[in-house]
């Protein structure tokens, strides 16, 4: 089986912050990582060519050169081979570009009987890129998905993950799928792993390479600008409860049933 | 692209400084920007001299004003309505007022009878003028694939301008791949929602690295304007049976007339709702979470006891979930859920960053942790300073004594 993950480099948004005085965003030290979401489908994508004991298993990115290390990195965490899709034009696109950059770059690949991504990218928490891609491509897909309980060369059978429960399905393949962090572990780089991340040739890909037209691409091919960037409002001041621990919580039990009721406490 | 006037540059580095990407280094007095330029705008909005620029030429999509009217999706999943469909026709009546257009509901079903009727009076009791009910046998279970294709069809028969849609699981699955299909800009997560005076364009406003930053997004040129919008965060209107409406049944063969218009190649085998540890914490008005604070899973037990006191749920944070303590969909921040309750009480939660992203916006926050400096403090409306197995007891006794 053909796998290939989509995975992406992503600030740690932890670091990433708006001085709502100067409306200025700050970005000390912000390091880049690989999107958590993305670590779990990569695990499951070779999870799924051990369990088949056999099948190449495809890391793609699209970002800045800089991406090149989170592709190595994905080597060592299993990856066969590791495609770094890059252009200046594909700048300042949003998901709707950011999809058709990556199903063109799929299909440069020769295409794949399962594509697997994360559920979201923690920058953005769209959740849109996914479902675009499978939309563009014309194949089934399944998001939010938790386990994988079945798999063979024609079809899977997966749970996803829905707001008060899940849902059991067999999806015939081709096919792409977004999971969620529960449904695996990720392992930790083997030594061997290590060495291989080190020699592996990255495999580039561009605008022209992945025949791409130029407004669809990037900002032009955009339909989502960016109007204004601010900071959130802050929050009201902390109100200060006074006397004992035992006084505390007193006035807070009376609070806390007031607005849980909506109505004053006697 | 970027572009820099050299005329009009006073070499001040501000770009370099604002940049959230690291894309800009000053060279010899000037901005140089790297491969890692997203075109944000960052440098350009800051930029006191207006030496900086960003150069758009966008495609057209035909015509704009063929776009008329407001539709949202609502959700009826199990037999029941998403209480976020109601929310969103209360948001959306007032921009379609503010447009002077008609506010459409959208709603699948396997067929037109009993339950699915009301749902569509309650529809229009909350707002809708019109209620476009979609049935086959094949929608009685959601799937990605045949959602999107339903929902472009009907997009592009009655072209509204505006598409709302819940942001939970089934929303968020099936949506942006009807934005693709119909070419159209979408707007993930939103917590407001306006229109632009200047044009009436959808000014959609929503939280970006975790909650640290809020962006406003527009669609200028591309139409239906699509958004989804974070449950609990709009307002419902109060149910009014005296307003009128319309309710049009349609048979989905009719929209996709294609032989295989209705096949789709996810077969439902098993539909499990309410499994141990599944739990919708996104729909609690009252949120009691754990954290490592808790020393061990027993702790919930004590959570557990005020939730119930309060007609809450139980959340957690992502330590405590990945420690096992408590299932996954518990799971309260970055890569877990975003909840908006009236009342969040963190019991023994640090307030690291990821989690509060997933918290901040609720009404009440409350924080119970015995380390006085815990970051936690610095968003609650109400802290408690002490150990969680001394306090909790105490505060569940006094609740008692209330109720």
């Amino acid at each position: 089986m053909k796998i290939i993950v989509c995975i992406k480099q992503v600030p740690d948004v932890t670091e990433v912050h708006l001085d709502p005085e100067t409306n200025t965003m700050t970005r000390e030290g912000v390091s880049a990582i690989m999107n958590p979401y993305d670590q779990h489908a990569l695990e499951e994508a070779v999870r799924l060519r051990e369990k088949l004991g056999g099948g190449e298993v495809t890391a793609l990115t699209m970002g800045p050169p800089q991406a090149e290390g989170m592709l190595r990195d994905a080597v060592a965490l299993g990856a066969d081979r590791v495609v770094l899709v890059s252009d200046r034009a594909f700048a300042g696109s949003d998901t709707w570009a950011t999809s058709y950059t990556l199903e063109h770059a799929i299909n440069a690949l020769g295409g794949a009987d399962l594509i697997l991504c994360g559920k979201q990218a923690i920058d953005g928490d769209t959740a849109q890129v996914g479902p675009g891609m499978a939309a563009r491509l014309g194949i089934p897909f399944v998001t939010c998905v938790q386990k994988v309980r079945e798999v063979d060369e024609s079809r899977l059978v997966v749970e996803r993950m829905m707001d008060d429960g899940y849902d059991v399905l067999a999806v015939k393949l081709p096919a792409l799928l977004t999971v969620v962090k529960n449904i695996n572990e990720p392992r930790v780089p083997s030594l061997k792993g290590k060495m291989k991340a080190k020699k592996v040739e990255i495999e580039r890909l561009n605008a022209e390479t992945i025949a791409a037209k130029a407004d669809c691409i990037g900002l032009p091919g955009s339909p989502t600008q960016v109007a204004k960037v601010f900071a959130p409002e802050a929050r009201g001041k902390r109100i200060e409860l006074q006397g004992t621990l035992e006084e505390q919580l007193a006035q807070l039990a009376v609070k806390l049933v007031e607005l849980a009721r909506g109505q004053e406490v006697r | 692209m970027l572009i820099l006037d050299k005329d009009l540059c006073i070499s001040c580095g501000v770009c370099e400084e604002s940049c959230p990407f690291g894309a800009v280094t000053m060279q010899d007095g000037y901005p140089v920007i790297g491969d890692t330029c997203t075109l944000c705008g960052t440098c350009v909005e800051n930029c006191s001299a207006g030496a900086l620029s960003l150069s758009v030429e966008k495609a057209e999509q035909g015509d704009l004003a063929e776009w008329s009217g407001v539709a949202v999706y609502c959700e009826y999943y199990r037999g029941e309505l998403n209480p976020v469909s109601l929310e969103l026709l209360g948001e959306g009546r007032r921009l379609a007022d503010m447009r002077g257009v008609e506010l459409n509901a959208l709603l699948f079903g396997s067929r037109f009878s009993g339950e699915l009727d009301e749902v569509a009076e309650k529809l229009i009791a909350h707002g809708a003028d019109r209620v476009y009910v979609v049935v086959a046998d094949a929608l009685s279970t959601f799937r990605e694939d045949l959602y999107c294709r339903v929902t472009v069809a009907l997009l592009r028969r009655y072209k509204p301008e505006i598409v709302l849609a819940g942001a939970t699981a089934i929303g968020r699955a099936f949506i942006p791949a009807v934005a693709v299909t119909m070419h159209a800009g979408l707007t993930a997560d939103c917590t407001s929602l306006d229109l632009r005076e200047s044009d009436g364009a959808l000014l959609q406003t929503r939280p970006a690295f975790g909650g640290n930053i809020m962006a406003t997004i527009v669609c200028e040129n591309t139409r239906p304007q699509m958004s989804t919008v974070r449950p609990r965060v709009m307002k419902a209107l109060d149910r009014d049976d005296t307003r009128a409406g319309e309710v049009i049944v349609l048979e989905a063969g009719e929209l996709l007339p294609e032989e295989d218009g209705l096949d789709s190649r996810v077969e439902v085998l098993e539909s499990v709702a309410g499994a141990s540890g599944a739990v919708n914490i996104q729909e609690a008005d009252v949120l009691v979470a754990g954290g490592r604070g808790l020393e061990n899973a027993e702790g919930f037990e004590l959570l557990a006891e005020l939730a119930k006191l309060l007609d809450g749920k139980i959340s957690a944070s992502r330590a405590v979930v990945d420690a096992g303590w408590i299932p996954y969909p518990h799971q309260v921040g970055q890569t877990g859920k975003t909840v908006a309750p009236k009342i969040y009480i963190a019991c023994g939660i640090s307030g690291a960053v990821q989690h509060v992203a997933g918290m901040q916006s609720a009404e009440t926050i409350i924080a119970i942790n015995r380390d006085e400096n815990a970051s936690i403090f610095n968003i609650a409306d109400y802290g408690i300073v002490g150990n969680l197995s001394e306090v909790l007891p105490m505060l569940i006794a006094r609740v008692k004594e209330l109720s």
